[in-house]
């Protein structure tokens, strides 16, 4: 019914899709269809009525809002959690083939004769009731060991960082899909009306860095006020926000009033919902006029605070700093926060590197856990942290123990998640003795984002949006909800 | 030969019903029915019984070699597609779909179009004895396997079991663990082979005497160590294992029952221990209030009714209301700061004060009115307090909230005036209550009015100056 509204409201909005629909209500069953299946002939599916907002869980949600801690270029799984003591019983050995198995390698060591295996210079230790190895590099996330859930039987199939992050972040390696926390976006609607349900936020660290690209946050196909927004660090946290010198905010709701009424008159003309949308970015921004410095402000944050995330969190666009924000912007409604620390990617020099890196993030990192504990907030606050894909077991280049690198590896890689309904303390999934291969509990990324959008209260076979013909998913035609992982 | 024309509308009739039938089995998932048509649904229980003796009389007639009358069999198939398609309505009402009614759903519609193509056969003069015979032999088999799996969807997969002593379904608050969790699991799940009519291997479960006593090889619990238990042992041998516990063709214990049996004989398989002796750590205490969680939906089916456009009424920039899922009468609600924050912004949701089951306004420069206003909110299980400048005195208003279960209150200025009124709320669960001026004296007071209630006191002070003292690689 209100297909048929729609299309009279606006004659161009009314294409073949419909024409046939409204036909078809004097064809016999097919009438009958058409009232049984409301969204049987529309154009894109659910979404049309209420315009790219479905706005309701499917089923009472564990988590309101996610946090993902994205640890861009690949951190190594066995400097981080992935304890594998044969590496350095059997250093410098050559890697079975029964255990590479003809795995695709990247540019970078596909040419090596030789693939000696080498330990991770950094120790290991047991922490916490739960037993879980973590490498000395992280003395702070030892500490909530229990708090966290580690997986390490994560696996993809791209092996270069761009396909990699691209898959992790919108479910598949090709760009032009939407983003995660878009399909959430548009599943769940906007808690607080005055900052984008998606934000983003980069750091980056001094190891070798890959680029991060705006697709990353894009929403694809969805409608664009799915899109991530990214704060940057600094006065001016989103470009173009404030109002130049001179002008009011008066002055501006008076422009935005008129701006507005401008595009309403050619939204009659073309009926493009893309025009309501700009409409009410413009609002939103001019919202976010207010709600943005108030969220970004952490001088009223007190000093307990500051000394739990590190002195670094005061020193805007650090790792540090951008997690003390998302805790703040989680206070305020924002469903999904993905920061991203650049630097991981270790294919040479790899133990100073990732010991800069680590100090980067983990005192801030479980400090935003131990902080949303105290609030209340992990149990519907999802926190997840890691990176694209693992990194091989083997030396890149040359042999030497002391300044080794390693190259990627997507067959087995480390995470870790809290909150959220996420079982505490609990290590999930395991690999080979080399490390290599996933041996128990594999879980795939998309298992992984079916497991994310479970615990948000979405069904991810049901968040669908048709385009191009197809009605799409995030998890597209694969994914499990991994049902041991849910507490 | 020309038909009388009658006799075709009713061709039309049984060939339309057929089609219709199909296209909602088919297309089931994408059907959306509107309440008038799913009214109709609700005939179904009714009108299922004709079809059932009609066609098994027609079948009776044609299995004993007399001729089935034209008319009876023509208002067999009419009911009988009726009834597949009301059936078809009802079931939409039942979401999700389980086992049994997926398979009732597709025998019942398999039984109608089945009957439909005896139908088209008579009517096409189709004559081979033999096909018919087939034809009415399935049928009467789908008769009954479609009315049996019907039965269990209305009265319950275990209404025609045996009897047997009855239990509550829901484990009671503060529960024995081996009365009211171990011993249920046992019961749903072993004793039908070991109890004192059939005591499969020796072994008697229906007691805790029994267990500890073991069957014929003996240390099935032992108390303190469940690797030794030969219980534990069994449920954890791969399923094809012949020794698996319970046996291939039973229904296995799931993952969080192993658990509860491992923990429990870790703590020393006691019967006189409660959920409430456990340690906020163990993971036992975990698991069994898991079990305990009452179905959401039914918990607030007794909500008032709330519009879609009340909601929509009340949802403004600074307020956010939403249905906690789907279509539930339960709300919750969040207020955000806005730069001109006036009390009517909460107060004024008191047109949906009885369905407000989660409400947040941390941070919010409120006073006496909005207390008053939460305090009526009788509903309310979630309520975040936190970075308010309310004190003991505005606390007084929330006496009545008895089914509150999480209270975020940090970072007020409260103190153990408070206590009292926190004492007064039996649901309460967790209460986040660091960064206020309630004392150790407080918290010990609350602790044992309500030993059920977890205080989160913020980061323990060691923890916290670990963070401080950077130890740096």
């Amino acid at each position: 019914m209100e297909e048929n509204k729609d299309a009279s409201e606006n004659p161009l909005k009314s294409n073949r899709r419909h024409f046939f629909s409204q036909l078809s209500v004097g064809i016999g069953s097919l009438a009958l269809g058409s009232l049984l299946i409301p969204d049987l002939f529309k154009g894109s599916g659910p979404s049309l009525a209420s315009k790219g907002d479905l706005g309701v869980a499917h089923f009472a949600p564990k988590a309101k809002r996610i946090i993902y801690l994205f640890q861009a270029g690949a951190p190594s799984q066995l400097e981080t959690f992935d304890y594998k003591p044969i590496l350095r019983k059997r250093m410098g050995e050559d890697l079975p083939e029964s255990i590479r198995n003809g795995q695709r390698l990247t540019g970078m060591t596909a040419n090596q004769d030789k693939f000696p295996l080498m330990p991770p210079k950094i120790g290991f230790k047991k922490h916490g009731e739960s037993q879980t190895w973590i490498s000395d590099f992280f003395p702070h996330i030892a500490k909530i060991a229990d708090d966290i859930t580690v997986v390490r039987s994560m696996h993809t199939e791209a092996i270069n960082h761009d396909p990699a992050i691209t898959f992790f972040q919108t479910g598949s390696q090709i760009a032009g899909r939407p983003s995660m926390g878009s399909w959430l976006s548009y599943g769940l609607g906007s808690e607080n009306k005055n900052l984008p349900s998606f934000v983003v936020l980069t750091s980056r660290g001094k190891g070798n860095s890959q680029g991060l690209y705006s697709k990353l946050w894009s929403s694809g196909f969805l409608d664009s006020k799915h899109q991530g927004v990214l704060l940057r660090s600094g006065k001016d946290p989103v470009l173009y926000l404030n109002d130049p010198d001179g002008i009011s905010r008066s002055d501006k709701r008076h422009l935005l009033d008129h701006v507005a009424s401008l595009n309403k008159m050619h939204h009659v003309e073309t009926g493009d919902d893309e025009i309501e949308s700009r409409i009410a970015q413009y609002e939103m921004a001019y919202r976010m006029q207010m709600s943005v410095p108030d969220v970004m402000d952490i001088s009223k944050e007190p000093q307990s605070i500051i000394d739990l995330y590190g002195e670094d969190c005061q020193v805007p666009g650090t790792y540090a700093a951008n997690a003390l924000q998302a805790r703040r912007l989680a206070e305020n409604g924002v469903r999904f926060i993905q920061l991203y620390h650049q630097g991981w990617d270790q294919h040479g020099n790899l133990h100073n590197e990732m010991a800069g890196q680590a100090k980067d993030v983990d005192q801030a990192s479980a400090a935003l856990v131990l902080d949303l504990k105290q609030r209340g907030m992990l149990e519907d606050t999802l926190v997840v942290w890691g990176g694209e894909f693992g990194r091989g077991n083997y030396a890149q280049g040359k042999f030497d123990p002391e300044n080794y690198g390693r190259d990627h590896h997507p067959k087995a890689f480390s995470i870790w998640m809290a909150g959220g309904g996420i079982k505490p303390g609990l290590n999930y999934g395991q690999t080979d003795e080399f490390g290599y291969n996933v041996v128990e509990n594999p879980v795939h990324i998309n298992d992984f984002h079916a497991t994310l959008m479970h615990q948000m209260g979405l069904d991810h076979e049901k968040l669908t949006y048709k385009y191009q013909g197809r009605r799409f998913r995030l998890t597209d035609v694969a994914g499990n909800v991994i049902n041991d992982l849910l507490a | 030969m020309t038909k009388p024309s009658q006799n075709r509308w009713v061709d039309y009739a049984v060939f339309g019903l057929s089609l219709f039938l199909l296209f909602c089995l088919l297309f089931d998932t994408y059907i959306k029915l509107p309440r008038l048509i799913a009214w109709v649904g609700r005939w179904h229980p009714l009108v299922l019984h004709f079809p059932i003796v009609l066609l098994l009389l027609c079948a009776f007639l044609g299995l004993t070699g007399r001729k089935v009358p034209k008319q009876l069999l023509t208002i067999a198939v009419l009911l009988s597609l009726l009834t597949a398609i009301s059936g078809f309505f009802l079931g939409k009402e039942m979401a999700p779909k389980g086992d049994l009614l997926f398979w009732h759903q597709w025998m019942g519609g398999g039984l109608a179009l089945l009957a439909a193509v005896w139908y088209g056969l008579v009517e096409s003069n189709f004559n081979k004895p033999i096909f018919y015979k087939i034809l009415q032999v399935t049928l009467i088999g789908l008769i009954f396997a479609t009315g049996h799996y019907g039965g269990m969807v209305t009265h319950g997969e275990n209404f025609l079991a045996l009897p047997s002593e009855k239990r509550a379904n829901k484990i009671p608050e503060n529960p024995l663990l081996y009365k009211d969790v171990v011993g249920r699991i046992l019961e749903n799940k072993c004793v039908s082979c070991h109890n004192p009519n059939k005591t499969k291997g020796g072994l008697l479960m229906t007691s805790l005497d029994a267990l500890l006593a073991g069957g014929e090889v003996g240390n099935t619990i032992q108390p303190g160590n469940p690797e030794e238990s030969e219980m534990i042992r069994r449920v954890h041998l791969p399923i094809e294992d012949e020794e698996h516990m319970p046996p291939e063709d039973k229904q296995a214990l799931n993952e969080q029952e192993i658990e509860i049996l491992e923990r429990w004989i870790a703590l020393g398989a006691s019967d006189t221990l409660r959920l409430v002796h456990l340690q906020s750590s163990e993971q036992l205490k975990g698991l069994v209030e898991g079990l305990m969680q009452p179905d959401t939906r039914e918990k607030w089916a007794k909500l008032p009714e709330v519009a879609d456009s009340t909601l929509q009424r009340l949802n403004t920039d600074y307020v956010t209301i939403k249905r906690i899922a789907g279509d539930a009468n339960a709300l919750s609600v969040n207020v955000y700061k806005s730069p001109r924050y006036v009390a009517k912004q909460v107060t004024g949701l008191n047109f949906v004060s009885q369905n407000i089951v989660q409400l947040d306004i941390s941070g919010l420069p409120i006073g006496q009115d909005e207390m008053n206003f939460i305090g009526s909110c009788a509903n309310l299980e979630w309520l975040e307090l936190d970075k308010t400048p309310i004190t003991d005195t505005e606390i007084e208003a929330l006496n009545l909230l008895s089914k509150l279960k999480t209270l975020k209150i940090y970072s007020t200025a409260i103190s153990d005036g408070s206590i009292a009124v926190f004492n007064k709320m039996d649901g309460l669960r967790e209460i986040y209550l660091w960064n206020t001026k309630i004392t150790a004296t407080g918290i010990k007071d609350l602790k044992s009015k309500n030993p059920m209630l977890r205080i989160e006191g913020g980061i323990a002070e060691e923890l916290r100056n670990s963070f401080v003292i950077s130890d740096s690689l």
